[in-house]
């Protein structure tokens, strides 16, 4: 079906980011996920009616699409299941919390601004920052390097597997339904979607063969000695992989509390 | 390190086995095999080829009877060991495949078991030229081609310089000149290699000996020339006779 085919394609482009040449990508993992860790814990602390403050925390993900050479619309597109919803936590604030706090001239009038207005837009600034500097993250981090970083900062084996193992496995079941659907639209090729008739086998299908293919990648994994420990290609740890999530912890702490 | 005659480093004596509760698929299985013999497993499909390399690497231990890899028996106890002296390729690629770059992939198994990274690389750089491949070390696995996928696989075993190569079904799927392309490179491998396959063809070009498997059992075991020639034992057991030695 196309649009699976599509999510998979996409799936594939984010893997071709991970895999560039550029520096932002060669950092430690570790760094890059305590740098994103802290980053979402810093802005989450900001108070809920800061917005003018939490505004200047936009410096870091301006940062890393800029110098990182990532494209913001694409990270935005490639986002958009979890924008929505980190989007609109904030909705029904203005309807709750109407208390007015200053009011901006406008056409002439005076049009008041609510805490509920404030505090919806902080809190989507929140999310968005959130949303952004994950994808940071993942564009310039492959999935075993993050799990390696999990590792390090002793995150328990078996969550790092199923974390790592899901990952893999959203891309195994992706090419299963890709599959099992283009089989049964040959077949019913005047057909727009699928009959509803046919979904309870076609899951039930999808379900066991994503299963077989599950266990058949974790047996590979085990016949060729994998325990349960990342051990991605171990890399020389510079003054740089140091420098960077020091800087920007210390500007994160700075600008929460003295700017 | 191997135990009994000399360069035997495969013993399997009375196997039996079945998945849960269901029919023998293995009843009594007695093979043994040496050092840098090439060994074709045929039989028609669904005899039990496939179960039985999979029993050879210790994926299901349930069995009855003798198997012994390298001296060792294969047991929950002995598994990493094992592991270490026999490499299975997946009759479907993309299960073996499953980090994003070839060489990562490649590189896989020999990180796992504690390898220098000099070490890891000097053996990655070693599979990828066994298998023709070096071009294609930093290329994604999910844009490789069917047999680009199969050599790759391939690799990812080699660079852990195992004693035994299974290989299931290698020549599935794959078109006349990777299909050339693949019996090359196996003939160049030097380890003992066992391939199960209902491609007969592919036996002759890879493999001296010939197991045929029926019924849960071995029916016959000897060389290639005999065994692939003898049309009315092959055709008993639901196989034909190569394709090339037919049409002539
Ligand atoms: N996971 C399984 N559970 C139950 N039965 C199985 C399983 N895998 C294979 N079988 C059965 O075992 C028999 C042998 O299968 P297999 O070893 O795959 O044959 P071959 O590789 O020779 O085609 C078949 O009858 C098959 O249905
Ligand atoms: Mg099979």
């Amino acid at each position: 079906m196309k649009q699976i085919e599509d999510n998979i394609r996409e799936l594939n482009k984010l893997q071709n980011l991970q895999q560039r040449s550029h520096w932002m990508n060669k950092l430690h993992p570790l760094g890059k996920l305590l740098v994103c860790v802290i980053y979402i814990f810093v802005v989450a602390s900001f108070d809920k009616y800061a917005m003018d403050k939490l505004l200047v925390m936009a410096v870091f993900p301006a940062f890393c699409f800029i110098v990182g050479d990532l494209s913001l619309k694409d990270g935005l597109y490639r986002m958009r299941l979890i924008l929505p919803l980190v989007l609109f936590v904030g909705v029904f604030n203005p309807i709750f919390d109407r208390k007015e706090l200053f009011s901006i001239a406008a056409f002439g009038n005076q049009i008041p601004v609510t805490g509920g207005v404030i505090s919806m837009l902080t809190l989507m600034l929140k999310g968005l920052f959130s949303v952004l500097s994950a994808y940071i993250l993942i564009a310039t981090t492959s999935i075993e390097e993050i799990c390696y970083a999990l590792r390090c900062l002793h995150v328990p084996k078996i969550i790092v597997i199923v974390i790592m193992l899901i990952y893999r496995y959203f891309g195994l079941m992706g090419a299963e339904a890709d599959r099992i659907t283009t089989a049964y639209m040959l077949r019913a090729p005047k057909q727009k979607g699928i009959h509803y008739s046919a979904w309870g086998s076609l899951v039930g299908q999808w379900l066991l063969r994503s299963m077989d293919r599950a266990s058949a990648v974790y047996e590979s994994m085990t016949l060729r000695g994998f325990n349960g420990d990342f051990r991605v290609k171990r890399k020389i740890v510079s003054a740089r992989d140091f420098l960077y999530p020091f800087i920007w912890i210390v500007l994160f702490i700075l600008l929460r509390h003295f700017y | 390190m191997h135990t009994g005659a000399k360069g035997e480093i495969l013993k399997i004596e009375d196997l039996h086995f079945s998945y849960e509760k269901g029919e023998e698929v293995l009843s009594g299985v007695n093979l043994t095999a040496h050092d840098g013999e090439s060994i074709g497993i045929i039989g028609a499909n669904g005899i039990g080829k496939s179960t039985l390399m999979k029993l050879l690497v210790g994926l299901k231990l349930d069995y009855q009877g003798v198997l012994e890899v390298a001296g060792h028996a294969v047991n929950k106890k002995n598994l990493s060991h094992i592991r270490e002296h026999i490499g299975y390729v997946f009759q479907d690629s993309d299960s073996q495949l499953f980090l994003s770059t070839v060489e990562e992939d490649v590189a896989f198994g020999p990180t796992n078991y504690g390898l220098p990274p000099e070490e890891v690389e000097r053996r990655v750089n070693e599979a990828l030229l066994k298998v023709h491949m070096t071009d294609l070390r930093t290329r994604h696995n999910y844009n490789l081609s069917g047999g680009e996928k199969k050599l790759a696989a391939i690799a990812t075993i080699l660079s852990m310089e195992p004693d035994i190569i299974i290989m299931d079904e290698p020549s599935i799927a794959l078109d006349p000149r990777n299909r050339r392309n693949l019996i090359k490179i196996l003939n160049e491998i030097n380890a003992l290699k066992i391939v199960t396959s209902h491609d007969l063809d592919f036996i002759m070009d890879t493999c001296k000996r010939v197991v045929l498997l029926d019924e849960g059992r071995i029916i016959a075991d000897g060389s290639a020339d005999e065994i692939l020639k003898d049309k009315e034992l092959l055709e008993s057991h639901g196989l034909e006779l190569p394709l090339s030695l037919s049409r002539r």
